[in-house]
């Protein structure tokens, strides 16, 4: 019985005992001389455990009573959690130790993030998902302060522990009581206790829950900690947010309000909908007076999370399907912009200024051509890739008979647009200027974000075969 | 299905695969790389033009490729009427513009760019007009505005170019974004994606409740695309490009891709009167507005670029009309202006390639230059014109008629009037374009020396005016085309003639008002001019730019209004949000009447609560000063414990009040090294403020609580309180909970403690090394130190006190099982114990009695706990699974063993490590800060004072 338990969970179990074991083993041998070595073991058993949950996953198992679920939806998150935190810890390698930032932690902390967020997806109770969060958290919580001695990135973890404790224990009260009402903390049972209709008691612990999920997905209006985190944080890190924790939170919000919620759609579904449409406009609106790249992406990452809510809030196996083909494409594009954001330097030293790219097309036409492409993605401008993860949530939600969120979610993209085609501008047409980004060549990142352009083009072809995994993924969730 | 249905995906996909061939073939010459774009377009032509045949009888090709099914997308083509029409037109004057650009860019222009670009975009643009799939056809309309965007945009150096790219962009993009909105709820109506099944389900489409959004959305692609008021001003800032591209995108091809759709969609939307009065009104407006400003443009190709505005204008106005005779009136002027405008346009690229200015005013005399060039540019002009014999009268006519016919808003002449308005600045600018460039005295100040081109160059325009020529003299040639595009266009067959001579009509006499006036206007044009120019008049580009940067400043207000870096405010933001949450919960679901008696209130518990009450407010308003806050936080956990020892729960209470204590004890300590009082930061409105929030966020909570407190929950208590003596062998059901129900949480639990002293150490540790260590060695201390810090009185007091707190511990301990204690408490008190040995004697002197290093203490406690859990399995048991039993020593009573007690031994160390641990390390922070190091048990010692006396003695 535990045998088969322990097998359930055996990715999270290697990874995190290989964490542990390699932390002990940097501590006590070279420390942060270890650090490239650890970040490249690290991403390559990533990517083995990707390739193994992708590929030996079967069915549904639960584990442990109840409290960690596999099946096809839980795969698919961790499948895309892996690969991205697999990517960009390739990415940050050399970025990071070119800036003395490279401490054997590094590669651990974000090891242990990604079995908290494993754990957060196949999560089948609260208990479980609270752990699962926590130890994402505190991971991350550390990663964002990384650069201790900068003031920007030590107050930007500060504050995100601030609002971040804060949420858990919004989310732990919206957990508690649920307990409460429903005398389980299993999903399994809150949806049973649920059948008849939803108490007071448990529609308060579901909007709780609710709003603790919003601050991890960066929703607005729980989303302020977004921007300053984003900017205070080393770019490498920074790129992390942006990708595998945004999966995992957004796994876990669609797993709960199915899996414990599937059975009284009514009672989220404007909830879910006024979160998507508060982030798409928020994001988008806030976008446009940016002048720092990587704020704006903290404000345009807010803005997808809505759209990827939108999916969430028609409340259908469709929906979901949506939302996991939205999520997948924006990590593949968002790896690929931070790629060359990563490698924006001037004088070698790392810059963020919109207006230094300027004219970057006649320095760089291959790069910029690969920035026009992922921007017009990232706007949802067909006939990238992004214009298709749009068209899956926008249908859902009209098919969801959600049509003035559609509509909403249009106009928010025409407004997305404008930001996005902005830096297309100056890197087009902008002005001539004399100070131009140095032309360094990290084959690495030059790679991550040429493939991850063509794969912005490509994939338009069958969408690399995704659409019936999220689909066999979205069914297992919510049915 | 016929084997020429497969030519259609081919027609469709050429121009994408030929794009590859220009620019691997720039080595190869100019003449190479244009050649081989011509190819491709050239054998798209011709299949075309082998399947014309069938779509003229009437029939349609369809072609149909899964592709993502799911999201209703197919790669499926057809072909009718309108397809042909367009694809032909496109392709057509592809060729032509091909031919023109190898002639016109000059050497130093990247050539093969160019015209990767164009084809690009001529497969974009055959896309859209062959697409049989709605989201098909989106995808290919905003891959015209991405190569648009690069084709405006190709002459990077001329600012102008890039201005004018990117509001291009901007205006059509998120038109094209607005479209996908309309599409998606026309896809939902009818349950298709498919276009063929939308014009089926006209009717259906019509009556539903979303027709409304989904038109608008709709035609706001349609209108930025199509450069329709108030998006005309993209346009002619779109210029800047390069000449073969205006000719191409912006006269025959990309700015008609609105129009196309508004025909495509006429089945589908027209015939409403929401669509009469938005479409028809706006072409209208387009019409008249692009006219009057084109009469003024000094600027040849802004002329031009105005002209077409109008142009659009009027067909849209057609469109919009919804009959079938507006409808073949707008389908054959979409011919005949395809044919003079891209002419005219050539003609003055020609013109500016030749006289290096496109300035009208100093232009002139040309026709004795340029005679050739002369005459192409004036029979197109004529034809803009609408003068008969010449294309453009004959559907300028038709216009006018329905124009004539058609009543506006119970109004039946306004629509005339103002047709005939446009039509009148109409002939005025072209009449303009021809006296004002070619008439006129030759000058001798052109910046170049004019003369006719090579005849590559003016072959494309020259092969244009047969058509205009053609079509003007003998109409009916146009016929079957006609008929059978606007047979698309309306779903039902059409069967018109198109005639020189229609008799002494409405249209006729109002069109000889139009040639007379414009040829009035035009001679009075010098004093209008000055008039205009001094004129204010609203420019739509500064407009355009004002908007957009006030639309940023507001935006940037506002995210500066809201993302102040400040905490506080992402604080309040968080909390008002999560009560609003609250609220719509609250408001959402039903609540059952209480069910549960309220307990009657005793005088003693009022007292209590109006203690816990004050001392709450107390706390918020003495929170200043530190040291009463913390007097006054103690009161508060010493009526939380009084609250659990009334509610019948010892354990708790019992491990409240330690745990209290211990706190208290160290804060004590820890704010030593504080100020004594807290700065206010901020003003009486914000506290205001966050106190509305608190108090709103802290009623709700109690709210929530309380209507808890009044309902009957099923608990778990009634299952601890069944299996607690069974199940763990103790009565104490707290205990057993915590030691063998939930001991895997307990034994986290005493780890988690563990970590933190251990971290606490750690952090003090680096601290220390670092400036907050070199801050406190130079603290100065607000007071004096006492003289008697270690007072003999409180030294002798805990000495004697030492061994019974120590009893007391190992009897909380013990007795735990069964009774109120444990392991946990058990830890505290000793802790206790210890504390207060450190408080009376130093730190110093205590610390050298102490042999058991603190570190050490957690480890074992951890270890302990953790091999009793382990021990289970030598029993084959689960992990933490407890044994007990009973054992009768005399003289002693017999009492029980349980393996759950040796783990409670693990919980006590673990707990008492901890607590010295966190002493430890504020201690060490005291002697950074100048605490000097006793080494006397008290500072004055009767004992070491006789001896004293007893040795001078």
């Amino acid at each position: 019985m535990i045998s088969a338990d322990l097998n359930t969970i055996l990715p999270e179990i290697i990874l995190a005992v290989y964490s542990m074991a390699a932390l002990l083993l940097a501590v006590y041998t070279t420390k942060d001389k270890m650090a490239g070595l650890l970040t490249w073991v690290t991403a390559a058993l990533f990517l083995a455990l990707a390739l193994w949950i992708g590929f030996a996953g079967q069915g549904t198992t639960t584990a442990f009573g109840g409290m960690i679920v596999d099946d096809a939806y839980a795969r698919f998150a961790k499948v895309v959690i892996l690969a991205s935190a697999a990517a960009v810890l390739i990415m940050s390698e050399s970025y990071m130790a070119r800036r003395d930032l490279l401490r054997f932690e590094y590669p651990l902390l974000i090891a242990l993030a990604v079995v908290g967020m494993m754990v957060m997806v196949a999560a089948g109770d609260l208990m479980a998902l609270y752990m699962g969060l926590e130890l994402q958290s505190l991971a991350l919580y550390v990663v964002a302060s990384l650069r201790r001695d900068s003031a920007k990135s030590t107050e930007a973890g500060l504050k995100y522990f601030v609002l971040g404790a804060l949420s858990s224990g919004l989310l732990l009260y919206g957990a508690s009581l649920t307990y409460g009402y429903a005398g389980t903390t299993l999903f399994s049972g809150i949806i049973e206790a649920t059948s008849d209709g939803v108490s007071l008691g448990l529609l308060f612990g579901l909007v709780f829950l609710m709003a603790g999920f919003a601050f991890k997905v960066s929703a607005a209006p729980f989303h302020m900690w977004t921007p300053d985190v984003y900017e205070g944080a080393p770019t490498p890190v920074t790129a992390f947010f942006a990708t595998a924790p945004k999966m995992a939170a957004m796994g876990l919000f669609a797993r709960v309000v199915h899996d414990a919620f599937g059975g009284s759609v009514g009672d989220w579904q404007q909830i879910v909908a006024f979160l998507s449409v508060a982030s798409m406009f928020i994001g988008g609106i806030a976008a446009i007076g940016q002048t720092d790249i990587k704020r704006l992406m903290a404000y345009s990452s807010i803005a997808h999370m809505g759209f990827a809510l939108m999916g969430l809030a028609a409340g259908t196996a469709f929906g979901v399907q949506a939302m996991l083909i939205y999520m997948a494409i924006y990590i593949a594009m968002n790896v690929g912009t931070f790629a060359f954001i990563i490698s924006m330097e001037k004088d070698g030293r790392p810059v963020t200024d919109i207006a230094s790219l300027n004219m970057y097309s006649k320095a760089e036409p291959g790069k910029a051509l690969a920035m026009l492409v992922l921007l017009f993605s990232l706007a949802g401008v067909p006939p990238m890739l992004g214009f298709f993860g749009k068209f899956y949530v926008l249908r859902a939600a009209v098919e969801g008979g959600l049509i003035w969120l559609a509509i909403a979610g249009v106009v928010a993209s025409v407004i997305g647009a404008f930001y996005y085609l902005r830096i297309v501008y100056y890197m087009y047409f902008g002005k001539d200027q004399d100070e131009a980004l140095d032309r360094n060549g990290s084959p690495v990142l030059w790679t991550f974000l040429m493939g991850s352009a063509v794969v912005m083009l490509v994939g338009v072809v069958n969408l690399f075969g995704v659409e019936p995994i999220a689909e066999a993924a979205a069914l297992a969730l919510a049915n | 299905m016929s084997d020429g249905n497969v030519f259609l995906i081919i027609i469709a996909l050429l121009p994408f695969a030929g794009a590859l061939m220009p620019g691997l073939m720039i080595r190869a010459g100019r003449t190479a790389c244009a050649s081989f774009t011509a190819i491709p377009t050239a054998l798209a032509l011709t299949m075309l033009i082998v399947l014309a045949p069938d779509v003229m009888r009437g029939e349609v090709i369809q072609y149909e490729l899964q592709w993502l099914p799911q999201l209703g997308l197919s790669a499926s083509f057809f072909l009718d009427g309108l397809g042909l029409l367009f694809a032909g037109m496109i392709l057509g004057v592809g060729l032509l513009i091909t031919l023109y650009a190898r002639f016109y860019l000059s050497g130093e222009d990247p050539m093969g760019q160019f015209y990767t670009y164009l084809l690009l975009f001529q497969g974009a643009m055959l896309g859209i007009v062959l697409s049989d799939n709605i989201l098909l056809l989106l995808i290919f309309w905003e891959l015209t505005s991405l190569s648009s965007f690069l084709l405006i945009g190709y002459w990077k150096h001329l600012p102008e170019g890039r201005q004018g790219a990117r509001m291009a962009l901007a205006v059509t993009g998120a038109g094209g974004l607005a479209m996908i909105g309309g599409m998606l709820i026309l896809g939902n109506i009818v349950g298709s994606y498919n276009l063929t099944d939308i014009l089926a389900a006209g009717d259906q489409i019509k009556a539903h409740d979303w027709y409304m959004p989904a038109l608008i959305l709709i035609l706001l692609g349609a209108f930025t695309k199509s450069a329709q008021f108030p998006f005309h001003f993209w346009l002619p800032h779109a210029m800047a490009a390069p000449t073969p591209v205006s000719a191409y995108l912006h006269s025959a091809t990309m700015v008609k891709a609105g129009v196309f759709l508004m025909a495509r969609m006429w089945p589908a939307l027209a015939g409403t009167e929401a669509w009469f009065y938005i479409v028809a009104s706006v072409g209208l407006i387009t019409m008249v507005v692009g006219a009057v400003i084109a009469l003024f443009k000094d600027d040849l190709k802004a002329l031009l670029a105005f002209s077409t505005v109008s142009h659009l204008g009027l067909l849209t106005m057609l469109l919009g009309f919804g009959t079938d005779k507006a409808a073949i009136a707008a389908v054959f002027h979409i011919i005949n202006h395809l044919t003079f405008k891209a002419a005219l346009f050539m003609t003055a690229g020609i013109v500016d390639h030749e006289t290096h200015t496109r300035d009208i005013k100093r232009l002139g005399g040309l026709s004795a230059l340029m005679p050739i060039t002369a005459v192409i540019g004036t029979i197109a002009a004529l034809s803009m014109a609408g003068i008969p014999l010449f294309n453009g009268f004959i559907s300028k006519e038709k216009m006018l008629e329905e124009a004539a016919h058609t009543v506006w808003w119970d109004n039946p002449w306004i629509i005339g009037a103002l047709a005939t308005l446009g039509a009148l600045f109409s002939v005025a600018y072209s009449l303009r374009f021809i006296f004002h460039v070619f008439g006129g005295p030759v000058r001798d100040d052109y910046p170049a020396k004019p003369h006719d081109p090579p005849f590559g160059m003016w072959a494309a325009p020259a092969l244009l005016c047969i058509p205009v020529v053609l079509i003007g003299v003998m109409p009916h040639l146009a016929e079957p085309l006609v008929n059978v595009a606007a047979g698309a266009v309306t779903g039902v067959e059409q069967n018109a003639k198109l005639k020189l001579w229609h008799g002494l009509t409405p249209a006729l006499y109002m069109s000889i008002i139009a040639v007379i006036g414009g040829a009035i206007l035009l001679w009075l044009h010098k004093p209008l001019d000055r008039a205009w120019i001094a004129a204010p008049r609203p420019e739509a580009k500064t407009i355009f730019d004002a908007l957009i940067a006030a639309v940023v400043s507001l935006t940037r207000r506002m995210t500066d209004l809201l993302f102040t870096g400040e905490i506080s405010r992402y604080l309040a933001i968080f909390v008002a949000a999560s009560v609003a949450l609250g609220a719509v919960a609250w408001s959402g679901g039903g609540l059952a009447a209480p069910d549960r008696a309220p307990l009657p209130v005793d005088p003693v518990v009022w007292v209590g609560w109006v203690l816990l009450v004050a001392a709450t407010g107390a706390v918020v308003l003495m929170h200043r000063h530190r040291f009463r806050a913390l007097v006054l936080i103690g009161i508060i956990g010493l009526m939380i414990s009084s609250g659990f020892v009334f509610l019948s729960a010892p354990d708790l209470a019992l491990t409240q009040i330690s745990v209290e204590t211990v706190t208290i004890l160290l804060l004590l300590i820890a704010l030593h090294f504080l100020p004594k009082e807290t700065p206010i930061e901020s003003g009486v409105g914000r506290r205001l403020r966050d106190g509305v929030i608190a108090l709103v966020a802290g009623g709700g909570v109690a709210a929530v609580a309380y209507a808890f407190l009044q309902r009957n929950v099923e608990t778990i208590s009634d299952y601890h309180l069944a299996n607690s003596y069974e199940g763990g062998g103790g009565t104490n059901v707290v205990n057993v909970i915590l030691v063998d129900f939930r001991g895997y949480d307990t034994y986290g639990e005493i780890i988690v403690l563990g970590i933190a002293g251990l971290i606490i150490f750690a952090v003090m540790e680096a601290l220390l090394n670092g400036p907050a260590g070199r801050r406190l060695r130079n603290m100065e201390l607000s007071q004096d130190r006492s003289r008697d810090r270690h007072p003999l009185m409180m030294v002798v007091a805990t000495r004697v006190m030492m061994p019974i707190a120590l009893m007391v511990g190992i009897y909380i301990f013990l007795r735990g099982h069964n009774q109120p204690g444990g392991g946990f408490v058990s830890g505290l008190v000793v802790s206790i114990a210890l504390l207060m040995q450190y408080m009376a004697s130093g730190f110093a002197w205590t610390q050298n009695r102490q042999r058991i290093e603190y570190h050490t203490l957690i480890g074992w406690g951890v270890i302990i706990a953790g091999l009793t859990g382990a021990g289970a399995w030598l029993a084959g048991k689960p992990f933490l699974t407890s044994a007990f039993g009973y054992v009768h020593w005399p003289p002693i009573e017999e009492f029980e063993l349980a393996t759950a007690m040796l783990f409670d031994l693990g919980v006590f160390l673990a707990v008492l490590g901890a607590v010295m641990l966190m002493l430890y390390s504020l201690s060490r922070l005291a002697r950074h800060a100048g605490e000097t190091v006793n080494v006397e048990p008290m500072d004055y010692d009767p004992v070491e004072r006789q001896d004293k006396r007893e040795g001078e003695a």
